[in-house]
């Protein structure tokens, strides 16, 4: 009988246990919430007197250990060089497990507690987190950061209602990219691939599929493609009051017509997962690439291709009004949160690093992210010539393309329409519907998730 | 007071209970007041409002929600039966005792259960990619001349899910069947032999009467969890191409984490699922559960 009480008073003892954890887990640092992988910045320097010198400890939340946070931690050390007592944190998390943080964090009310003082989003997502939680994201207008320094197009995504809540990090410019060797088994060069047409694209891409066999470009579902061909025009889903605007937008019926017609004929490959999207670039199964320029450092992952790549501007959405040669798809942009410890650290780290070192910015041009504060583009190091690029100059050549992209609407509803019209085109492409039909029932799919 | 041994004993098992009821209470019945809660209220988050049924009267509305449905309910219509005879079939024949390397066998159907569903996404992903196992097989036999995208067309991403689903589940009902046979009086069957039986008739008549119980539980189960059915579509096809693939969980989920949040109406989709789930399990025990 005694054993059975202990037993019990133990199982008791491990019940409370468990609950102390839960709810301390909580309260207790926000270091310990990241549920990534911590990634320590390879100081290991000593806490400092937080009580006379004020918090020096900066938290970020960002993803990808060979780009964003290694940008982090070049601008940690380039920041201490003045600073000693400055420590950084960052933790990894997937850009997809920040948005669900956020919403947690929130619902919960404790974001005091869970939330960093410098979060990374991609640009597409800026709006959309800012109009959903406006009292995580700290107003930037007025802190000191001089952003008529970035380019236009970049500094506008983090823009809402006419406030600035993010400072821009690298360039989402589009870029094509083509493989060389293919080309010319198909009889062409990068330059016949320059300031072209989509329709003159399909019709050259084309030959390249019976030439070689290759389809010219791939791509995760048709999300990014349709961003790149739309961004191109300075289209968007929204007009400036933030009206849906799908069912009647010239730009966007052109852009899904194109779209389906190039899909229809074979040159552009559907992959479901981003593993395949890469995968095959990498092993030479599609004989190009059409994306952000952060994608560059995908394709270098082949080394074995070195030199046989080229790259070049993306086709022209033909038909439509303001057509250009530029657009942008990704890249993303530092936003600061209101549980910031210490304000003026972080923004003075930024005005020495994101926003004013060229240092920072020739330091993580091997890794390719490509700068989009302007006087960065200025340096030396931006005039490379890259041999895996048969010796281009692709950093110069982006910094040229960033300039020049189309400023587009801005709206938080953007991945909902987005998606939505994705839906429309494969609702056409493999179910037969008819494209206006589709292009109607996605506006109201938006304009229904849009009211609540 | 003095407590009889009875209710003495009564207490004591009561308090080996409780760790476990204030466990479940705290983490799964707490959530679920909360979310129903929710559920009559909307606005941003941390801000929300109680605006009545309007997240209900919304769900009517919602072609989006009701074409999830439909995968859904074709997803259970499907898998919960093909599931079930499979498993039933897989365990008698495994069961035989003359049978050798029987442990090999069932390990083999076991292990799918076993594999997390991230790394078996990865693998049917990679066996059904445009270059892929299956098309090389099928063009080297001349059945196909290109590369076809499984995944990337609506009616075959969906037959893949639900093969992903019943090569998962088969092992883990297989053995609950393998258990309930083995429960099973071999002397039945030595009576039913001599009265002239066949092999059939006993499968009929003995095995699977027997299995009954066994059945109701696994029904009812995977019922549940393919209404519920989540991490298939998202690891495998992300709910794509376009909604082909969304059930009405991965609809949910991104309603609250993708995009602008909606937790109220979220929360309102997931009560109806809940009394869904819910209803069905009720019909079913009664059904099956029907004591002569």
């Amino acid at each position: 009988m005694k054993k059975k009480w202990i037993v019990l008073l133990l199982t008791m003892a491990m019940v409370l246990g468990a609950l102390a954890g839960c709810t301390g887990g909580g309260s207790s640092d926000g270091e310990k919430n990241g549920d990534g992988a911590k990634v320590e910045n390879d100081t290991g320097s000593e806490s400092v007197n937080n009580a006379s010198t004020g918090v020096q400890k900066m938290t970020v939340w960002c993803w990808d250990p060979t780009f964003n946070i290694n940008a982090m931690n070049v601008a940690a050390e380039i920041y201490k060089k003045d600073h000693p007592e400055f420590e950084l944190e960052v933790t990894e998390i997937s850009a997809g497990d920040i948005v669900q943080k956020l919403a947690t964090s929130t619902s919960a009310g404790n974001t005091a507690d869970v939330l960093p003082d410098v979060i990374l989003f991609d640009d597409s997502l800026v709006a959309q987190e800012v109009v959903s939680y406006p009292e995580v994201f700290m107003d930037l207008t007025d802190a000191g950061i001089d952003f008529s320094e970035f380019s236009e197009g970049k500094v506008a995504c983090s823009v809402v209602d006419g406030k600035n809540y993010g400072i821009p990090f690298d360039s989402g410019a589009a870029i094509a990219a083509y493989r060389t060797d293919v080309l010319k088994d198909a009889g062409y060069t990068i330059d016949d691939f320059t300031d072209i047409t989509w329709s003159e694209w399909i019709e050259k891409a084309k030959v390249v599929k019976e030439k070689t066999g290759k389809a010219l470009i791939n791509g995760q579902s048709s999300y990014n493609q349709v961003t790149v061909m739309l961004k191109s025009c300075g289209g968007s889903y929204f007009d400036e009051d933030g009206n849906i605007d799908i069912a009647g937008n010239k730009k966007i019926k052109r852009v899904c017509e194109l779209y389906l017609e190039m899909l229809e004929a074979g040159v552009y490959q559907e992959e479901v997962g981003w593993d395949t999207y890469i995968g095959n670039i990498n092993n030479g199964n599609v004989a190009g690439a059409m994306n952000g320029c952060w994608i560059m450092s995908s394709i270098q992952a082949a080394s074995d291709q070195s030199g046989l790549w080229a790259i070049t501007n993306v086709p022209s959405v033909d038909g439509v009004d303001d057509a250009t040669n530029y657009s942008s798809q990704g890249g993303s942009t530092w936003t600061i949160t209101n549980e910031c410890k210490n304000v003026d650290l972080v923004i003075d780290f930024f005005n020495s690093t994101f926003a004013g070192s060229k240092e920072l910015y020739d330091t993580i041009l091997s890794t390719c992210a490509i700068s989009t504060w302007i006087p960065a583009g200025e340096s030396e190091a931006y005039t490379e010539e890259v041999e895996f690029y048969g010796n281009q100059s692709v950093y110069a050549t982006i910094v040229d393309y960033t300039a020049k992209i189309p400023v587009s609407v801005i709206n938080a509803y953007d991945a909902s329409a987005r998606q939505a019209v994705c839906t429309a085109i494969t609702n056409v492409a493999f179910s037969g519907a008819d494209l206006d039909e589709e292009l109607v029932a996605a506006e109201e799919t938006v304009s229904f998730e849009m009211e609540q | 007071m003095k407590l009889t041994m009875r209710k003495k004993e009564n207490l004591v098992g009561w308090a080996f209970l409780a760790p476990a009821v204030v466990l479940i209470v705290i983490m799964n019945f707490v959530p679920i007041i909360q979310a129903m809660i929710m559920s009559f209220q909307s606005g941003r988050t941390g801000n929300m409002t109680f605006t009545g049924l309007t997240n209900f009267t919304r769900i009517i509305r919602d072609s989006r929600c009701i074409d999830a449905l439909k995968i859904t309910l074709e997803y259970v219509v499907v898998t919960v039966p093909l599931i079930l005879a499979l498993a039933v079939i897989m365990a008698v024949l495994l069961n035989d005792p003359k049978l050798k390397l029987k442990g090999i066998y069932r390990t083999c159907i076991f292990v799918p259960a076993a594999v997390s569903m991230v790394a078996s996404a990865v693998i049917f992903r990679s066996l059904f990619a445009a270059d892929g196992f299956v098309n090389s097989v099928l063009m080297n036999l001349g059945i196909l001349e290109n590369g076809y995208n499984f995944l990337g067309h609506p009616s075959s991403a969906r037959i893949i899910l639900m093969m992903v689903r019943v090569w998962k589940m088969l092992g883990y009902q297989m053995i609950f069947y393998l258990a309930a046979l083995q429960s099973i009086d071999s002397t039945i069957y030595e009576a039913a032999k001599i009265d002239g039986a066949t092999g059939l008739q006993q499968f009929f008549q003995i095995t699977l009467p027997m299995l009954k119980p066994t059945m109701v539980f696994t029904i009812v189960m995977s019922v549940n969890a393919a209404i519920q059915v989540y991490d298939e579509s998202v690891n495998l096809t992300n709910g794509g191409p376009g909604n082909a693939t969304m059930p009405i969980a991965h609809y949910i989920y991104g309603l609250a984490f993708n995009g602008v949040p909606n937790f109220g109406y979220a929360c309102a989709l997931s009560m109806v699922i809940l009394i869904v789930v819910g209803a069905m399990a009720m019909i079913q025990m009664k059904v099956g559960d029907r004591r002569e």
